[in-house]
């Protein structure tokens, strides 16, 4: 066990090493959320949301930490394991004595590395650009979110990658699988509105909105969150499903 | 069954659905020797190699690899064998020498980097990035990737198939490295010259049988091919003022006279005899040529051979 862990660890720095030194990776990852909480952000200073005091940033950050928390666990995973599959990298993997759980451990503890510097970015950026803090109370209601949000989107990404057939295609399909669901969820503006109240409804069955709406709790006071908070259960339950029913070693 | 080869195989059969891949094939590799699984593309090459790496569980048959059953024991197996496959990527960032590194973490007893580099040959390319690499040197690096853990056993699938003569000539060297190391090395080809090269003995593989085993003159002998002796035909002989030898059959060309035999050892003996009775002294141009992997592959297969196998840098289709 505590070789696995320590293996697991390793291909977890491996893994964080390589993703650093490769441009495309780091620069979606990283500059695409910031530079849309910047602008974004920008054009909503000093607005409130309709009828209310609350600030429209105090809402779009958290949303944005939402959006990164899925970019670094479902987009970058789910095409990092689709072009690893394809590369034929998993195979070789399985020709060695490194048990699979190491593995994937390490994948997913770079993972979880990336999510995490990337949300703490993006708080950071948010209450220094734009005075967006979590309010007192709902610190430990962030943390819940942001793990199980990272839970959630990782198993979708290992469930994702097993349908992407080349390495071309591994980032435009994690991409645009989720993309217009968030633009529809309104991650990326605060006043969204005006969909259909149908329409409305059938977003609110995806977990973008879901874990917007959980982080959104932790920045200004709203209801418990309890079907979100199932919404991302479930959606787990079936993403690592999936993930574990599809998983093929090669391609 | 004993722990005495390195691998056996025991009437080994594979089928996908009505298909049968593998009908029953039995060979066995001994500590220390370099063998060759020798036939053409679809002959059941790959599927006898996954079956061995633990890949695949056979329909029916055993096989012992290392002494241990490699569907049942994999992770066990992977730590005393080498594996490489026949095609399989790097990481896409990695460079030469920290991908080396890390595999060396996977194992137990791991060979040091310096020595990795140097039995295939890529010293110098430590610090390139493995995108850069060409074809052979990515085979090579496949090599050290697989001897990372100081595998007692060395599996390569088609280890040169499509590269130039170069790349050839560079592999080769780096499994000849593995020879002097004293690793069993289990690896296929469909290039007669490479099995002719390198291998220590062969069986060929032919539609999910093997047709023969042996060092390359064995598997002659038992294709029933005969050493070719030959010698330029001496003047009293030509115009007919000596008999021919007894016991030879002699076929006078020209001015060449060629016989072929099973026992060259004896049928040089009566030939000199022969030429010290008739004062014919050495025998002007004597050669004495063993029978070649291809003579004995087309002896096997008739002249319709698989063109892959008489082609010393044939790229597949």
């Amino acid at each position: 066990m505590t070789r696995s862990v320590r293996l697991a660890m390793g291909q977890a720095l491996v893994e964080q090493r390589s993703f650093w030194r490769s441009a495309e990776y780091a620069l979606f990852t990283f500059v695409f959320p910031l530079m849309i909480l910047l602008l974004i952000g920008a054009a909503n200073v000093g607005s409130y949301l309709p009828g209310t005091h609350i600030k429209n940033t105090t809402v779009f950050v958290p949303g944005i930490l939402a959006f990164g928390v899925i970019v670094a666990a479902y987009v970058n995973l789910g095409s990092k394991v689709a072009v690893l599959r394809h590369d034929g990298v998993l195979k070789r993997i399985k020709t060695t004595p490194l048990p699979p759980g190491a593995y994937l451990g390490g994948l997913l503890a770079s993972t979880v590395a990336t999510a995490i510097l990337l949300t703490a970015g993006t708080g950071l950026i948010g209450w220094l650009a734009f005075g967006a803090v979590p309010r007192p109370g709902g610190l430990l209601a962030l943390a819940a979110g942001l793990v199980l949000g990272i839970v959630c989107f990782g198993s979708l990404g290992l469930a994702i990658s097993s349908v992407i057939t080349s390495a071309e295609s591994a980032a435009p399909v994690t991409y645009a699988s989720f993309l217009p669901i968030a633009i529809i969820s309104g991650v990326f503006d605060p006043t969204f509105g005006g969909l259909p109240a149908w329409l409305s409804r059938v977003v609110d069955l995806f977990p973008v909105r879901s874990l917007a709406q959980v982080l959104q709790g932790a920045y200004t006071a709203r209801p418990f969150p309890a079907w979100d908070l199932a919404n991302l259960g479930l959606w787990t339950a079936a993403g690592a499903a999936v993930a574990v029913w599809r998983f093929r070693w090669d391609s | 069954m004993t722990d005495r080869a390195a691998v056996q195989v025991c009437d080994l059969r594979m089928s996908y659905g009505a298909t049968q891949v593998l009908c029953g094939v039995d060979f066995e590799v001994r500590y220390g020797e370099v063998f060759c699984l020798l036939g053409p593309n679809g002959a059941g090459k790959t599927t006898t190699l996954e079956i061995l790496e633990g890949f695949r569980r056979p329909t029916a048959g055993t096989v012992r690899v290392l002494g241990l059953d490699p569907a049942a024991q994999p992770a066990r197996l992977r730590e005393r064998a080498g594996m490489v496959l026949q095609e399989c990527g790097f990481p896409r960032q990695a460079r030469v020498a920290e991908l080396i590194d890390l595999w060396r973490t996977y194992y137990p007893n791991p060979r040091s980097l310096g020595d990795l580099l140097a039995v295939v040959g890529l010293t110098e390319a430590r610090n390139t990035q493995v995108k850069k690499l060409s074809v052979g040197q990515r085979r090579r690096l496949d090599f050290a990737l697989a001897l990372a853990g100081d595998p007692d056993l060395v599996f390569l699938d088609e280890p040169t198939t499509g590269f130039d003569p170069e790349a050839r000539r560079r592999c080769w060297a780096a499994i000849e490295n593995l020879r002097r190391l004293g690793k069993t090395v289990l690896l296929t080809t469909h290039y007669l010259d490479e099995a002719e090269r390198l291998a220590d003995r062969i069986a060929i593989l032919r539609s999910g049988r093997i047709e023969l085993t042996g060092t390359t003159q064995e598997v002659a002998v038992l294709a029933g091919l005969a050493t070719r002796i030959s010698f330029t035909t001496p003047a009293l002989l030509r115009c007919g003022q000596i008999p021919l030898p007894d016991g030879i059959d002699l076929a006078v060309r020209g001015s060449e006279s060629v016989c072929h035999s099973g026992n060259p050892g004896m049928t040089l003996r009566l030939l000199l005899d022969w030429a010290l009775r008739h004062s014919l002294g050495d025998l002007d141009g004597l050669a004495v040529t063993a029978p070649s992997l291809e003579d004995t592959y087309l002896q096997l297969t008739g002249t319709g051979a698989d063109p892959y196998l008489n082609q010393a840098n044939g790229d597949r289709p």
